[in-house]
């Protein structure tokens, strides 16, 4: 008889305290912002954007130190309207006396949006807006009249440079 | 003449083999038992006892149940459950709370073969869930974690404590329940049933999700869940079939 009891209340206490396996599966869960850099002149070729470093205005560490490529995937501030970054470019050498800096500026309206039960809530970006000064970039055409951010399934915003 | 004798015997024997008939028994009809064994027909009620235990165990956790039953005929019972239950649920990101009243209408059959005067069950049953509740999000974060995991993000999000409450939520579910049931002292039954339950269909708050639901436990993507009672009940025997 205890030995039934022993069992029972084991089961008991096994089931009760079950939980199934649920991780979130999607990563990011936070759409970033995607950029690809094409040529001005040729507004068709993708240009490699050379030693490039990424730094927000707010901040004081590098979110994205001197790497060459054609293509970025940033963050935004989910708790501002607007974000601004400082993109650096040195297309001659290392020194950094060839660093040429430019502003890049995105403004938003940032919605909380609910995903699942393990991945949380997670900030999509409405009524998006770009803006740079003229230093190395040249133009910024988002990618076909894109007004919200919702996925990273492809590239948001093409500069030219 | 003597040739044939042998042969003659023979046939002499089949021929009688085929004659005889069986002659039908004509007896007279034999009295039929008139003994019938009553047993006790009423109406149980009790208290489901695994959720004040759970409770004290687990701190987010409360409710509170009665069941009871009615016996329609040799093995089919009529059963209702109804209860209360409040949970608070803690995920990664979200905090939330349920809360709300629950009934459950079903019936059982009895599949075990009882002695003389014993009154125990193993039973299959089928019951349908019904939820009336409020959700309440409490706080959340939105997930801005990216690329690896422990890394932290370089814009972090905020804590959001501002409650959100959505009452009048509803759901509606199926069950399969499997028990047995003892009859411990005289008219005092002790239960264990476990239930698989199917959800048929449930409300969900407003830019959120109901994750908990009174009555069915945790809501999961599938939208099935098992759940499990620890009954003591009393029959109230007002007949006798």
């Amino acid at each position: 008889m205890k030995k039934t009891i022993v069992l029972l209340g084991f089961i008991l206490l096994i089931i009760t305290s079950c939980e199934k396996d649920d991780f979130c599966l999607q990563n990011p869960v936070t759409p970033n912002l995607v950029i690809t850099f094409f040529d001005d002149a040729n507004r068709l070729i993708p240009k490699d954007v050379e030693r490039l470093s990424i730094i927000a205005l707010s901040k004081t560490a590098n979110l994205i130190t001197n790497i060459t490529t054609d293509s970025i995937a940033i963050p935004l501030n989910s708790l501002a309207t607007e974000t601004v970054y400082k993109l650096t470019m040195n297309n001659v050498d290392g020194a950094t006396a060839n660093d040429v800096i430019a502003t890049f500026t995105i403004k938003y309206t940032p919605k909380n949006d609910y995903v699942s039960r393990s991945c949380g809530f997670r900030v999509i970006f409405d009524d998006v807006s770009f803006s740079a000064d003229n230093s190395w970039i040249k133009n910024i055409t988002p990618t076909s009249t894109i007004t919200n951010i919702d996925n990273q399934n492809s590239a948001h915003v093409q500069i030219f440079h | 003449m003597f040739r044939y004798f042998i042969s003659l015997c023979f046939v002499f024997v089949f021929v009688d083999g085929f004659s005889q008939e069986q002659k039908k028994d004509s007896l007279i009809d034999t009295k039929q038992d008139t003994i019938i064994y009553k047993s006790a027909y009423g109406f149980r009620l009790g208290v489901d006892i695994s959720k004040p235990i759970k409770a004290q165990f687990d701190g987010s956790y409360s409710g509170f149940e009665i069941v009871g039953d009615y016996r329609l005929s040799k093995n089919w019972y009529a059963a209702v459950e109804l209860g209360f239950e409040e949970e608070t649920t803690q995920e990664d990101f979200t905090n939330s709370t349920a809360k709300g009243n629950y009934i459950r209408l079903g019936f059982n059959y009895n599949t075990y073969k009882n002695w003389l005067d014993m009154n125990n069950e193993i039973f299959l049953g089928y019951r349908y869930g019904f939820s009336i509740f409020e959700q309440t999000l409490n706080s959340f974060t939105p997930n801005v974690v990216t690329g690896e995991t422990n890394s932290v993000p370089y814009f972090p999000s905020d804590i959001i404590t501002v409650p959100q409450t959505e009452t009048g939520l509803n759901a509606h579910w199926s069950e399969f329940v499997i028990g047995f049931r003892a009859e411990t002292f005289k008219n005092l039954f002790v239960t264990f049933s476990g239930s698989y339950k199917v959800l048929m269909s449930v409300n969900d708050q407003e830019n959120f999700k109901t994750l908990f639901s009174p009555g069915f436990n945790r809501i999961f993507e599938g939208g099935t869940g098992f759940g499990f009672n620890y009954t003591l009940t009393y029959l109230i025997p007002f007949q006798k079939k």
